[in-house]
């Protein structure tokens, strides 16, 4: 098996006329911590949201674990995967959305289970089991029955990345996951991402708190206008930014 | 805290009076009494001169649970109930095929519903009466091999057949913009979260999105039934004896037309009554997890009705209405 993760070669995505991915390089070990910083509308999201094939990319190479992402190639020709396929994918990648998404008709604890006992066929019994464990683990064991417009902000975020990990994700994708919190409700769901992190979970993380970067992050990319202007150990590129664009994005945020 | 403020909270507080909902109350209460006594006053026969039931109550008395009338009713009842299932079925997989990204599937849908919600649904049942002029016999087989597994004579459909047909197929395409308001209404989010997790597009519908539309989707599919009730009654046209046609037949016999047709409306609105009331319970259920509180249903409302106007008359302390 081999040690790569995520691999991206030249990627390329356009919207219309509007090329939101230019040649995106990165390749992401198993077990580090990636995050992705630059301003709105530099391609971030839309990087993540290709690996799981929520996107579909254009042009370039992608692949999670060593499997192109939504081609196979055969005979020399690239035959685009079946839904069901793609699907099948999507099940070992756990995503975690800005606007956390849960599903408003479940309770807390439906939302964890209805993924492995529709997509893996999971018993509800043993569901219910791992999601109350889950539960637990982001501190919600309390909030099982509750409803998503029950919780607040963090509560549901925290409940969103129960859901994601139910599935036992090779791979977790942040998609700015605490940037529709209030600022008091941040540091419960980093928290839980720390703790993520500590376990030993391939992480990559789209955001734009600078201290978690610093801190949880085994490499940083700096994203813009849709290129990678810098990459490296975020407690050397986010204290020392060497290209302009860098140090100017980060006289602004921080 | 100022003095200012300690003296005002010691003080009567007097609410501001409104002279001119009072006089419009007033006027509407004389109004609604002399229609009541409408109700219950008599007048001279046409042709005896006796004082009979301005209403004819006597002789609604007669039909209204007369076993014709019940009969009537329970017919009324199952064609807008067979209706109404085949018109929601149809309407689902129209709006489905509608939001679908295939264009053959797409536009078919879209014409379906320019084609039904176009042409008057009286216009429709008279057609499906009479379409067996057009295509007298439908065999369901495999085309162009001549492998046929049934047949399904047109010709020969009753008018109640011919009824049902008409009424399922115009509801569907009213069903199918409604089911299509309500699975555009779920935020794309949902969807996105769903396949995320590693769902189908099938089980997001079937589990995601579809449970979320309901909410949308149940209101006006209420309105549709009840207003399917009453269309029913247009199918007296071609010969249905549902409560309409059964009304005008047995008027025909006795010329006490306004008496049957009083008898019915107290039936359509008997049927509509129940239909609201179950309409509330089924909306009250879609709607978990949608709001922090559900809707009180009647029962809760009038036990809380009850406190308020204790309250307001100091029979328990204000503060526990709150």
């Amino acid at each position: 098996m081999s040690d790569v993760m995520v691999q991206s070669i030249n990627l390329a995505k356009s919207f219309g006329s509007n090329e939101v991915l230019r040649n995106i390089n990165m390749e992401v070990h198993r077990g580090e911590v990636t995050c992705l910083i630059g301003p709105s509308g530099s391609g971030k999201s839309t990087f993540l949201r290709c690996i799981n094939h929520l996107e579909k990319y254009d042009r370039g190479e992608l692949l999670v674990d060593g499997v192109r992402v939504g081609f196979d190639l055969r005979n020399g020709k690239l035959y685009e995967r079946t839904t069901s396929e793609i699907a099948k994918d999507r099940s070992d990648i756990g995503m975690v959305f800005q606007r956390f998404n849960l599903f408003p008709h479940l309770t807390a604890l439906a939302n964890v289970t209805i993924g492995p006992i529709k997509v893996r066929g999971m018993s509800p019994s043993d569901a219910k089991q791992r999601a109350r464990d889950l539960l637990e683990r982001v501190g919600l064991g309390a909030k099982a029955d509750a409803y998503p417009s029950q919780l607040s902000g963090g509560q549901q975020q925290r409940v969103a990345i129960a859901r994601a990990l139910a599935m036992d994700p090779k791979l977790m994708l942040f998609d700015e996951p605490t940037s529709a919190l209030d600022p008091e409700l941040v540091g419960e769901v980093l928290d839980v991402m720390k703790d993520l992190a500590r376990s030993g979970m391939t992480m990559i993380v789209v955001t734009h708190e600078m201290g978690f970067a610093r801190e949880v992050a085994t490499s940083a990319y700096f994203m813009d206008q849709g290129i990678i202007y810098e990459s490296g150990d975020p407690k050397e590129i986010l204290v020392r930014p060497q290209s302009e664009r860098l140090q100017s994005f980060l006289s602004k945020v921080l | 805290m100022s003095a200012l403020d300690e003296h005002a909270e010691s003080l009567e507080v007097v609410p501001v009076r409104h002279p001119g909902r009072i006089a419009a109350g007033v006027a509407m209460l004389v109004l609604v009494v002399m229609f009541l006594h409408t109700l219950i006053s008599r007048i001279p026969d046409p042709q005896t001169g006796q004082p009979i039931w301005r209403f004819r109550w006597n002789i609604i008395g007669q039909y209204l649970f007369s076993p014709i009338i019940l009969r009537a009713l329970l017919l009324t009842i199952e064609l807008t109930v067979v209706a109404m299932v085949i018109g929601i079925i149809l309407g689902v997989v129209i709006a489905v095929m509608r939001i679908s990204h295939s264009r053959l599937l797409s536009m078919p849908a879209a014409a379906y519903t320019w084609f039904f919600r176009g042409t008057p649904v009286y216009v429709q049942i008279l057609f499906w009466f009479a379409a067996g002029t057009l295509y007298p016999t439908l065999t369901f087989g495999v085309p162009f091999l001549h492998i046929t597994f049934f047949t399904f004579h047109v010709n020969h459909l009753t008018a109640i057949e011919a009824g049902i047909v008409a009424l399922s197929l115009n509801e569907g395409a009213y069903m199918a913009e409604i089911a299509r308001a309500g699975l555009i209404s779920v935020d794309e989010g949902q969807m996105e979260a769903a396949l995320s997790v590693g769902m189908t597009r099938v089980q997001t519908l079937r589990h995601i999105v579809l449970p979320q539309a309901m909410r949308v989707i149940i209101p006006p599919t209420g309105n549709e039934a009840i207003s399917m009730l009453k269309t029913t009654s247009l199918l007296s046209t071609i010969g249905v004896y549902e409560l309409a046609g059964t009304a005008a037949n047995i008027s025909a016999q006795n010329f006490e037309n306004v008496a049957l047709l009083e008898t019915i409306s107290i039936w359509y609105l008997v049927v509509t009554t129940v239909m609201s009331i179950g309409q509330f319970y089924v909306e009250r259920r879609f709607a978990r997890g949608s709001s922090r509180a559900t809707p009180e249903t009647p029962w809760q409302r009038l036990r809380s009705d009850i406190r308020g106007v204790r309250a307001r008359w100091k029979l328990i302390p204000q503060g526990l209405t709150r």
